[in-house]
């Protein structure tokens, strides 16, 4: 039977349609149909300038963890310009990038949870709920609780807001709770015996294939792939500080699910060393922004890639320049696009609610997809 | 442990009304039969008036009790009067018929899904209210009447699936077949490991079973409710109860985030009005069940016989708010491993612990 | 069994203790945090018509009419169209455009979300924060700092 599963489905996480073959009720057959939430990034991108109007734009691409793609182009610019970024702004840069990578990853697990358990579930709402403590946060420090425009070229744009002892509280809070509430979470779901029948050996990928189709990120080190770009490729200020990646050998939807929250504990780890280094900085010494020209005009067919590890994977750009101020060609590649192929080798002889689930381990981001 | 003895035969609410209505004496059929009418009625819309409250209302709020969140509270005291605006609002909109769909099936398919759930609530002693006995009729075959009532809201929900043209819906309406078949089987044979302690399928007589004290802890005297009794056949009860009634975590043959609903996704307005009412009522039904036949039907302590009917509300409440509970927590379970869990597990069950209960009842009395 | 109980409990617990974490939207207003970006305000007696936030802007939301003499004329502001990016307010050099905490906009068309300056000039400030004060300290990394005192009137 011949089964469109979206575009309007409640468990596609916004408009995807995947087009799937069923054998009774096991899936044969699934291809995504993608490209309903298109809205031509790469080209508005490449009618924008370098300097400050292509900025706001990364965090339209994955919109529930924003700031790491707007890393992603402050580093393909920086290293398309040379342009140094000041220490404490890295440091900065680094927190509040983990900060964004639990809220994407408490979405996440929220939407997963609704697709394994329905609707009205009350993990959603805890996931949410911690979600928007990380909001305020960054709303303190950002400005927007979504559309965060955070990152400039060679640095950020706001120091930590005044007071910032205030400030360091709020973040210390969130940290020290962070445990309790994901025992909570562990309490809720992984410990869950239903939920284990339903996500243990449901969704299996193998590191192999994984990699042929060019997953990364949780996706792949959840097929115990032990790639993640803050370690392989540093920037900004990971190497400098302790954490470790986070593997599983599950391959399954379950194992997705505990490398995210596991990710969770790592991004806690991280943020309180930076919150640390920052309390110690030096008060003369707080750059946030290096001096950068007004307008950039980068040397005629240079091409630069550079990647960063967002929070759904390796998510890269590669922009060629022409001499211009505007990009002349801007690609993403984004780690959605490849993760929500390999649904197809997933959910292969699945049943159809676990092809669901293994659509929401992924956690896909349509805006990222589509682009 | 002997049988209790069965009280005054209690008068039923038809008859009562009949006495109202005029006076004692025979009675000419037409008068009996507009005294079964009006008590029906009365029954019904008690029933329609809780599940109103119950679908618009308590389910938000119990929800955003278990999610932290303050639900409806602006229309009216404490957001009660979001019954009417839900009422307006379903009533108000258009009934889209799909194409294709088969149509005496697809209209009738609501119906009987609301009107079997309301059947069953004939046979079920609630109780008193205010001398009032609220019992529509009391058949020798009480039990097995409202098991058969309850399940005709299959053949609703296939006739549902299968009109709609859908394929959602269609996996919806097979997928309610699979799952009411295997779990049909397991709440009968629990409530037959019941019968065995009461000789009876009647639904007073039941009932009556229950009222002796069990024993007695610290001056509280424990009633001997088959709760008590054979708590292994309650907790079995109770979840084959989840699964008849499709709920938490087996509510696989609507699962919104999988077929979208299943069988009601084509429905709208009144027709889905009448499937939503259906649904709690359902959810009652099994609670109305769970009280009758496992924790003493409206018996209770505190408040006088002629007003234990507050006792029956209470307890398909609580049954009610377990539903809820169980939905905030626990995932749905895959179809496949919802047969299995069916057929392998709970009818295993069912089966020991019928065979327990008829060796210990054959022993012991 | 025992995970199944565990998660029942959990959920028990946030059920019994009672504390919400939504408010009632319009009678208890969310915490706006200084830096909060939300609808422009605009000042013409600031404005030297340098047409910088026009450049700037990314998605051409702020448009500026000049007679021949490049005398500021209008100063349309398409605010359903606007990212709510600030770099405006950043380029402005005298902050005669700055985004304040207000959130709360409401229309029948999207035509009526163009204010023009006369509207940008009325749209009021949130619980009377001026967003200036708390947003100062970055501003060095493009240009001066402003003259201080703010007076729109």
């Amino acid at each position: 039977m011949f089964l469109n599963i979206g575009p309007h489905h409640p468990a596609t996480h916004g408009v995807l349609h995947l087009k799937t073959v069923l054998d009774g009720e096991q899936v044969a057959d699934v291809e995504p149909d993608i490209g309903y939430l298109h809205r031509c990034e790469e080209q508005m991108c490449q009618n924008n300038n370098y300097r400050h109007q292509i900025m706001p734009y990364p965090d339209r691409w994955d919109y529930t963890a924003n700031l790491p793609n707007e890393w992603a182009y402050a580093r393909v610019a920086e290293d398309l310009n040379d342009i140094e970024v000041p220490e404490y702004a890295q440091i900065l840069r680094t927190m509040s990038v983990e900060f964004a990578r639990i809220m994407g990853h408490m979405l996440a697990v929220g939407t997963f949870a609704l697709d394994v358990y329905g609707d009205f579930t009350a993990t959603f709402m805890y996931a949410i709920r911690d979600r928007e403590l990380v909001q305020n946060i960054l709303e303190d420090l950002t400005g927007q609780r979504m559309m965060f425009n955070y990152f400039r070229l060679g640095g950020v744009v706001w120091d930590l807001p005044e007071p910032r002892e205030e400030f360091f509280e709020k973040v210390r809070d969130f940290i020290d709770d962070l445990p309790e509430a994901l025992e909570e979470y562990h309490d809720l779901i992984t410990t869950n015996e239903i939920f284990q029948k339903r996500t243990i050996g449901t969704g299996v990928i193998d590191a192999e294939t994984a990699k042929q189709y060019g997953c990364t990120g949780p996706v792949a080190r959840a097929s115990g792939i032990d790639y993640d770009l803050r370690r392989d490729d540093p920037y900004g200020y990971y190497d400098e500080l302790d954490w470790d990646v986070v593997t599983e050998d599950g391959c399954d939807n379950f194992a997705r699910l505990l490398v995210r929250m596991r990710e969770v504990e790592e991004s806690a780890k991280l943020i309180s060393q930076c919150v640390d280094l920052l309390e110690d900085w030096p008060e003369d010494e707080r750059d946030i922004q290096s001096n950068v020209p007004r307008t950039l005009k980068p040397d005629a067919d240079t091409e630069v890639y550079r990647a960063v590890e967002g929070a759904k994977g390796e998510l890269g750009i590669y922009v060629r320049s022409d001499g211009t101020d505007k990009p002349a060609r801007f690609k993403i590649r984004s780690p959605c696009f490849n993760n929500l192929h390999s649904l197809e080798a997933m959910a292969q002889g699945e049943y159809v609610p676990d092809l669901i689930a293994a659509l929401g381990s992924l956690d896909v981001i349509l805006g990222e997809v589509d682009r | 442990m002997s049988l209790a003895p069965l009280q005054a035969d209690p008068v039923l609410l038809p008859e009562t009304i009949a006495r109202a209505l005029f006076g004692g004496g025979d009675l000419a059929i037409w008068q009996e039969a507009l005294a079964a009418f009006l008590g029906a009625f009365v029954v019904g819309n008690i029933m329609l008036a809780m599940t109103g409250v119950a679908g618009p209302w308590a389910k938000r709020k119990i929800t955003a009790a278990f999610t932290d969140r303050i639900a409806v509270n602006r229309v009216g005291p404490a957001g009660l009067l979001i019954i009417v605006a839900d009422a307006v609002r379903l009533l108000g909109k258009e009934l889209i018929i799909p194409e294709g769909a088969d149509r005496p099936a697809y209209d009738l398919a609501p119906l009987v899904v609301a009107s079997s759930a309301l059947l069953g609530f004939a046979v079920i002693p609630m109780g008193q209210i205010f001398g009032v006995n609220l019992m529509l009729a009391d058949p020798e075959i009480g039990l097995a009447f409202v098991f058969a009532a309850a399940s005709i809201a299959t053949l609703g929900l296939a006739m549902a699936g299968y009109a709609s043209n859908n394929k959602y819906s269609l996996m919806g309406g097979l997928r309610a077949i699979a799952q009411n078949i295997a779990y049909e089987i397991p709440l009968i044979l629990t409530a037959a490991s019941v019968v065995l302690f009461t000789d009876t399928l009647q639904m007073s007589g039941i009932v009556a079973a229950q009222q002796e004290p069990l024993f007695t802890v610290a001056g509280i005297t424990i009633p001997s409710w088959f709760a008590f009794v054979n708590p292994f056949a309650f907790v079995l009860f109770v979840v084959a109860n989840l699964a008849e009634v499709g709920r938490n975590p087996f509510d696989v043959p609507e699962a919104p985030t999988e077929i979208i609903a299943g069988y009601q996704t084509e429905y709208s307005s009144v027709y889905f009005v009448l499937f939503y009412l259906g649904e709690f009522l359902h959810i009652f039904l099994g609670g109305a069940i769970i009280a009758t036949v496992f924790l003493g039907g409206p018996a209770g302590p505190f408040l006088p016989e002629s007003l234990n009917f507050v006792w029956f509300v209470i307890k398909i409440w609580a049954v009610f708010l377990f539903t809820q509970w169980a939905r905030s927590a626990v995932p749905r379970v895959r179809i496949d491993q919802l047969i299995e869990i069916g057929w392998k597990g709970m009818l295993v069950m069912s089966l020991a612990n019928l065979v327990l209960t008829a060796v210990i009842v054959g022993v012991m009395l | 069994m025992i995970g199944v109980l565990k998660s029942m409990a959990t959920t028990l617990k946030h059920a019994l203790d009672g504390s919400t974490f939504t408010v009632e939207y319009p009678d208890v207003a969310p915490e706006v945090s200084p830096r909060f970006r939300g609808v422009h305000k605009f000042s013409q007696e600031r404005c030297i018509w340098c047409r910088q936030c026009e450049n700037v802007c990314p998605n051409d939301t702020i448009q500026i009419v000049q007679d021949d003499q490049r005398n500021g004329e209008q100063y349309n502001l398409h605010i359903g169209q606007c990212v709510y990016c600030r770099l405006c307010e950043e380029v402005c050099p005298v902050d005669a455009i700055l985004l304040t905490e207000n959130f709360e906009f409401t229309a029948d068309t999207k035509d009526e979300f163009i204010y023009n300056k006369e509207q940008l000039k009325n749209v009021p400030w949130y619980k009377d924060i001026d967003p200036l004060e708390s947003r100062e300290p970055d501003r060095g990394a493009w240009i001066g700092e402003g003259e201080g005192e703010v007076d729109y009137q």
